[in-house]
């Protein structure tokens, strides 16, 4: 490096100069060293390696205290040639871990090595964060409890202030009285108040069409409103349930991109979009382990996948006890409905989105349409067939020309409202 | 037209107009509704008052509108943690297997298997199925199978079991003590091998093999007449010309779908295309379902069999010129001359069969084949079929020596001689001196009861096996889930008591590669042959060429035995048979299978003594009266069945009931016939011609779906003679082609209540149904119940008309007096001497799909409407249960749910029970309480088969749907598809002469078209 090279040759000013120069860079390029190192490490490194703890091969913070670092760029290049060589301390390691051999990184350049090192050596002497989590979680249970408590608390409150203005109230008007009482007003008073009320009664006996008409009003309203009420009986818009594990969906189908396909792939040839089984998971958490954020240790939830699988991360075992996780079921059909996702996913072509909503920016997911038949129907109105390039239409859309009259094609026009498309 | 004429009964009550039918077929419901009782006051006091009533229906709309409030409940998905890689949720896998040497397709759901078809590549099945394979399914599910193996009469586990017999055997086999192992007819080659393995591994080692349905007579008269031990492969394709004795080769006799495939295949629409039909001849004592597809039957009693068999072969043997025998004289000896002179006619191209399993009989067949040349052509008897191999001779012996004590172990695999042999009894104090006694069977049934074992074997479905059903064709039998109980493939644990090692899978393949794969051509590495046998689901070896065999020994030795047997008979005479749903009472415990109709006597439930009206009036029987059969062991009371064209002087009964170990739903069903099997010439024979029948106490109505509902004598049957047909004469003449265009080419002008569909474009679903194929099996049926989760609803249900099937098959008879004259007029019934000459034309019955549709029309809620598609929907939680449409369907296929059949505990014995949910298609819904139900043309199917079309980016090809009844049907009698598509099966076939459409006269434009019967019959 640029460091070492200044140091042999600094005899003059210019050598100084040089010098302040060097250092400018070495700091420069030590950050940008750590920065590569980093992509380097996670890029290749973190499905075998922790840096403070046993994985797969040896926790990295002791490799690099106990081999200086020209053998360890020559061992991360071809950890094979070291031992084949005889190195004594490669032929120990190799043997300790069952002459399991570590892959070679002949592409990586010697600064790729030594920044990896460096970046290793950085992460060991950060301090420790401590661990926040559970104790999120806890202070995240009371203040949902603080919540319900505050709701509860105003209820009260109110409650407790109406009957304070109602007091006051009485305790206006009975003054009132006193006051009526002292200046010799009391019979007119109750006279008025009995002239009033039969008032009223009269004005209801001679408007009895408009009261008749006002019930009827009443009526048609509240029936609007219970009709309303009613049909949203178990629409479950917006049920979002908590999960055995808090996937999230934002996570892995917004930033990183993963496509829908890979886990649902049920959607594109069956009725079921299916959860996937847990091999799915297993294709990326095998090594993705979200150990950076937990302090080197396994992401929790992550660690429900291994306990469900019985799977042994340090041993790479998958053991007998295993445990199938139960999701619940956001998206629940009655049983009388059919609904079959490859209609609508290859066939259509709809994307999930048309249904489940912006799931890919869900932490959490929960139910985005109604599913009601009425959903299902109006889609059916409006939405075209989509019978591009698909054989099956030709002959039906040739036939329908005559019928369609210039409208569009929809999938209400091909019998997509008929009850026996769904129900049976 | 003659059709008009003639007349056509769905049953006797019809025929004579008895009074309680003629009270009952004015009422609107079919069964008594107590409106009188519930309207006056006095019955305040009845369980349920009025007022009660109102109190229980305000409160239940008050909760079911505060339940309707709650939140839904919390629902589980639960994924694979590790999918398998073949499985995809949601879509079916199918597997190639097979059931009782039948090549079957098992159609799975998520690991779970829930529907049986017939293997199209198979040599035996050819793509059909029958009713038992489609039920075989639900056995798997049944709750009455063992959970667990049981020792010494409790409930044990495989070590201590193990450990019982092989300390067991241990000490016999120290002793040389004998073991026997019973079995019945094995079809797998390897589980064969794995017991010589046993055999050699402990001496004195014996199988004895016991059908419970012998075919003992057949096997040993080949033996006698050709030196051939075995049954022959008989081709009814090849046969224009069938006389059968006694043999119901479509419903019950060795091989009843293959038979049904040839025979059809010379008598449906294909065959008549070319104005061809075989001829069928049927001699028997009741009336099989065979004998009602018969051109020409002759009823006969038990004891006149074998004379009649040896009087065909006299008039064969004059016509050919060879000595005859001397025979008794018969009644009806003209006819057998007539039946001989057509047999000789079609010389070569003709079968004689019998269902006798006496020796003699037998061999004076094997004789009258030989002098028709048939051996070569119609019988082939060098690749014999291994379908029985029972021996009755081996079976008396295992008794005796049993009986003797000198066996001291017995295992017994598949057989269930406690039930189903002749002298149970004596078997079963016999088994008492056996030391050591095992059973392999699923349940605790009534021989293993007694035993000191039981290693449950595992159902078909479970485990990996084998099967050669004839000479040369294996098949492997496929496991398509994990064992259900704790139960285990009996080969296994047989190889594990013999200290083999005790894979079964690997001893299966190490047979094929030893016995299979070498005689296989090309077919690159075992691994690759045993693969592509897996997927075809069969492999053929080594088949022989047909040769021609000639009969060259006594026959009058044989004749005199035929005669000495039947010299003493009782005044009336036994005839006991198989019936087409319950066969031999192996799988009595199904409830599908029970309450599937017999094909002739619709009856459910139950089995009863069928006697001729005439003979029974005589007897002084009446409907519903009982009668005690005596033999001289035995006694049994048994309902009467009044049934036309059993022969007079005779009673049949069904075997297969009365089971005492069966299970939940099959157990005490009827009344078990096994003791009456008599022993003639040392085989057992179908029949007992020393009993006494008395009319006995009591009354009994048996659950019969026959005249449930009745057809007011319309014009739904359409009948011709092959030459009346021949002819050119359209057979359905005049009106038919509903559709309207037909009549307005006539310039005739039907006014339609109704706007026509648009039928272009959209696909138009329609059916047609040969009823000259269609024998009246009742596949559809059982494919049906398991295709749409029908549910099943026992036997006071059905008595109460409230069975669910979706399809039925009505079964029509006519008479004919005894010169063979067609009745056409009613008075005449009054003078037939008796109803033995019946003939019977099976319709099968489904939502027919109307394009005008009486049932839409009067629904209040459009529960039920049409599709552009041509469907007629039902949607199911529209209905609210007015059941106006089933008032209003002409054709009666509308089922009310009366009970919520799939959670109430009063039908737990039958589909509602954790286990039978498995069963359960998971794309068609269970029905509720209270709504109406119908055929949906397998709506579920045509969805599926549009989809597939569309994500393949293809148009519909005919084919893609299939309805669960066509798919099932063994007889091809089913077309289904879309008539939009003139290159469809279905296009032609419902343009064809003989389509004609029912009840087309009242304008509803039904979507099946039926297509004419045709009877070859030949004018005396």
């Amino acid at each position: 490096m640029g460091f070492n090279f200044s140091l042999t040759k600094n005899h003059s000013l210019k050598a100084i100069l040089t010098l302040f120069f060097a250092i400018a860079c070495v700091s420069f390029s030590n950050a940008q060293d750590l920065k590569a190192g980093e992509s380097l490490y996670k890029a290749n490194c973190t499905s075998c390696h922790a840096i403070d703890r046993k994985v797969i091969g040896p926790a990295l913070k002791d490799v690099i205290e106990a081999q200086d670092e020209a053998w360890m760029v020559k061992w991360i290049k071809n950890s094979q040639s070291l031992v084949k060589a005889g190195d004594p301390a490669a032929v120990k390691i190799f043997n300790e871990y069952n002459q399991s051999i570590m892959s070679s990184f002949p592409q990586f350049s010697d600064d790729d090595a030594k920044s990896i090192i460096a970046y290793v050596k950085a992460e060991r002497d950060k301090p420790k964060a401590a661990p926040t989590d559970a104790a999120g979680a806890g202070s995240g249970a009371n203040a949902s409890a603080v919540n319900d408590y505050t709701i509860i608390g105003l209820v009260i409150l109110i409650a407790v202030l109406i009957l304070v203005v109602y007091v006051l109230n009485r305790v206006i008007n009975s003054l009132e009285k006193l006051i009526r009482i002292n200046n010799g007003e009391v019979v007119d008073a109750v006279v008025n108040a009995i002239k009033e009320k039969v008032s009223t009664f009269k004005w209801v006996l001679l408007n009895k069409k408009k009261v008749f008409y006002a019930g009827m009003l009443f009526i048609f309203v509240f029936s609007i409103w219970s009709w309303n009420q009613m049909s949203s009986i178990n629409v479950n818009t917006g049920y979002q349930p908590v999960q055995p594990i808090a996937f999230s969906h934002e996570l892995h189908a917004g930033i990183n991109q993963i496509n829908c396909q890979y886990c649902h792939s049920g959607a594109f040839k069956s009725k079921n979009a299916s959860i996937p089984s847990l091999n799915v998971c297993m294709n990326c958490h095998n090594y993705v382990q979200a150990t950076e954020k937990y302090n080197g240790e396994i992401s929790p939830e992550i660690k429900k996948i291994y306990t469900a699988l019985d799977y042994n991360p340090e041993t790479r075992i998958y053991g007998k006890n295993t445990k199938p996780i139960e999701w619940v079921r956001i998206h629940n059909l009655p049983d009388f409905a059919y609904f079959n996702h490859s209609q609508h996913v290859k066939v259509a072509g709809l994307a999930c989105q048309q249904c489940h909503g912006p799931v890919e920016k869900m932490t959490e997911v929960y139910q985005y349409s109604p599913l009601t038949m009425g959903w299902c129907i109006n889609c059916h109105r409006t939405t075209e067939v989509n019978s591009k390039g698909n054989a099956y239409y030709d002959k039906i859309l040739a036939a329908h020309e005559e019928i369609k009259k210039g409208k569009k094609v929809t999938v209400a026009l091909l019998g997509g409202l008929e009850c026996v498309k769904c129900h049976y | 037209m003659e059709n008009n004429e003639k007349k056509y009964w769905k049953g006797l009550e019809e025929l004579h107009a008895s009074p309680d039918f003629v009270k009952h077929k004015s009422n609107e419901f079919a069964e008594e509704l107590p409106i009188d009782e519930l309207l006056t006051e006095s019955k305040v006091n009845t369980p349920t008052p009025r007022r009660d009533f109102l109190k229980a229906l305000g409160f239940g709309m008050g909760a079911v509108a505060l339940a309707a409030c709650n939140e839904a409940p919390v629902q589980k998905a639960i994924p694979y943690l590790i999918k398998p890689e073949e499985i995809v949720p949601g879509i079916p896998n199918y597997y190639t297997s097979n059931y009782n040497g039948l090549g079957v397709l098992v159609k799975t759901r998520e690991g779970r298997p829930i529907k049986i078809e017939g293997n199209p590549n198979d040599p035996i099945s050819m793509g059909g199925t029958d009713a038992q394979a489609q039920a075989a399914v639900l056995d798997l599910y049944d709750t009455s199978r063992l959970k667990n193996p049981v020792v010494k009469g409790v409930d044990s586990n495989w070590d201590a079991a193990d450990k019982l017999v092989k300390s067991s055997l241990a000490e016999i086999a120290a002793k040389g003590g004998n073991i026997r192992i019973l079995t019945d007819t094995i079809l797998s080659p390897s589980t064969k091998s794995v017991i010589a393995d046993f055999s050699s591994k402990y001496a004195n080692v014996k199988q004895v093999v016991f059908d419970a349905t012998s075919y003992s007579g057949i096997i040993n008269a080949n033996k006698n007449s050709f030196e051939k031990a075995g049954i022959p492969s008989y081709k009814f394709d090849k046969a224009a010309v069938v006389v059968s004795f006694d043999a119901d080769f479509l419903g019950s006799w060795i091989s009843p779908v293959e038979f049904t495939r040839q025979y059809v295949s010379l008598r449906n629409h294909k065959s008549l295309e070319h104005k061809k039909m075989s001829r069928h001849i049927q001699i028997e004592t009741g009336l099989s379902m065979t004998g009602t597809n018969a051109d020409a039957r002759i009823a006969i009693k038990p004891s006149q069999h074998g004379s009649a068999v040896i009087a065909l072969y006299n008039e064969l043997a004059t016509l050919a010129g060879a000595a005859k025998v001397s025979a008794t004289d018969l009644p009806f000896a003209k006819k057998l001359t007539a039946i001989a002179k057509e047999l000789w006619a079609a010389k070569g191209n003709s079968l004689v069969v019998s269902g006798s399993n006496d020796v003699s009989v037998q061999v004076v067949i094997n004789a009258i084949n030989a002098i028709l040349g048939n051996y070569g052509s119609s019988i082939d008897l060098d690749n014999l079929s291994n379908q029985y191999q029972g021996n009755d001779a081996e079976m008396q012996d295992l008794l005796a020596e049993m009986n003797a004590g000198k066996v001291d172990a017995l295992f017994i695999l598949g057989a269930n001689p406690a039930y189903s042999f002749a002298q149970a009894t004596a078997f079963t104090n016999a088994m008492a001196k056996v030391k050591l006694k095992v059973s392999f069977a699923d349940r605790a049934n009534e021989t293993a009861a007694s035993c000191d074992v039981i290693a449950p074997n595992t159902h078909f479905l479970e485990s990996w096996d084998d099967v050669s059903a004839r000479t040369g064709v294996y098949s492997v039998v496929q496991p398509t889930i994990a064992p259900v109980y704790n139960s285990r493939p009996a080969a296994q644990s047989l190889l594990m008591w013999a200290d083999l090692p005790s894979d079964y899978l690997a001893y299966i393949k190490a047979y094929w590669e030893k016995n299979i794969y070498p005689s296989v051509a090309n077919t690159g590495t075992f691994t690759n042959f045993w693969e592509a046998s897996l997927q075809s689901g069969s492999v053929v070896i080594n088949q022989q060429v047909a040769k021609s065999y000639t009969f060259n020994k006594d026959i009058n030795a044989v004749a005199n035995t035929i005669r000495n047997a039947n010299k003493n008979t009782s005044a009336v005479e036994l005839a006991i048979y198989q019936n087409t749903a319950i066969r031999n009472g192996e799988h009595a415990n199904n409830p599908w299978l029970q309450e599937m109709p017999d094909p002739v006597s619709k009856v459910t439930w139950d089995n009863y003594a069928a006697i001729n009206p005439i003979f029974a009036k005589e007897l002084g029987l009446t409907e519903n009266s009982m009668v005690t059969i005596k033999s001289a062991n035995n006694i049994v009371t048994l309902p009467v069945l009044m049934q036309p064209g059993q022969a007079m002087g005779t009673v049949s009964a069904a075997i297969g009931y009365g089971r005492t170990a069966a299970g939940k739903a099959g157990s005490n069903v009827g009344v078990n016939m096994y003791p009456f099997l008599s022993t003639v010439n040392g085989t057992f024979q179908n029949y007992n011609s020393s009993i006494e029948l008395v009319k006995a106490e009591g009354s009994y109505e048996l659950a019969q779906t026959q005249t449930h509902h009745t057809i007011e004598g319309r014009d739904i049957i359409k009948e011709k003679t092959l030459a009346a047909y021949a002819g050119h004469e359209p057979a359905a003449e005049g009106e038919h082609h509903a559709s309207g265009e037909h009549a307005e080419s006539k310039g005739e002008h039907h006014a339609d209540l109704w706007a026509a569909y648009q039928k272009n474009g959209h696909h138009h679903w329609a059916m047609t149904i040969d009823l000259n194929a269609c024998t009246g099996c009742g596949a559809c049926v059982v494919a049906c119940n398991s295709e749409n989760n029908v549910p099943v609803v026992g036997r006071d249900e059905v008595r109460r008309r409230r069975e669910m099937h979706w399809i039925r098959i009505d079964r029509y008879y006519t008479f004919e007096d005894n010169a063979g004259k067609e009745i056409t007029r009613e008075k005449e019934y009054n003078q037939v001497e008796n109803y033995e000459n019946v003939k019977v034309i099976h319709q099968p019955m489904l939502c027919q799909h109307c394009d005008h549709a009486p049932c839409e029309t009067v629904c209040p809620v459009l529960a039920t409407m049409h599709s552009s598609e041509g469907l007629n929907q039902m949607a199911y939680n529209r209905c609210v249960g007015t059941r106006y449409c089933a008032n209003n369907c002409p054709y009666k296929v509308r089922r009310f749910n009366w009970f919520n059949y799939w959670n109430d505990d009063r039908f737990a014995n039958y589909l509602h029970n954790e286990a039978a949910y498995l069963a359960l298609n998971p794309d068609v819904t269970t029905r509720f309480r209270g709504v109406m139900e119908k055929c949906s043309f397998c709506a579920q199917r045509i969805q599926a088969g549009k989809l597939k079309a569309k994500i393949e980016h293809r148009p519909l090809k005919d084919g893609d749907v299939v309805t669960a009844c066509q798919q099932g049907c063994p007889a091809n009698a089913i077309v289904f598809g879309d008539v939009n598509d003139p290159n469809s099966e279905v296009a032609k076939l419902i343009k064809g002469d003989r389509t004609y459409f029912v009840l087309e006269e009242i304008n509803v434009q039904p979507g099946i078209g039926y297509m004419t019967k045709v009877r070859n019959t030949i004018e005396s």
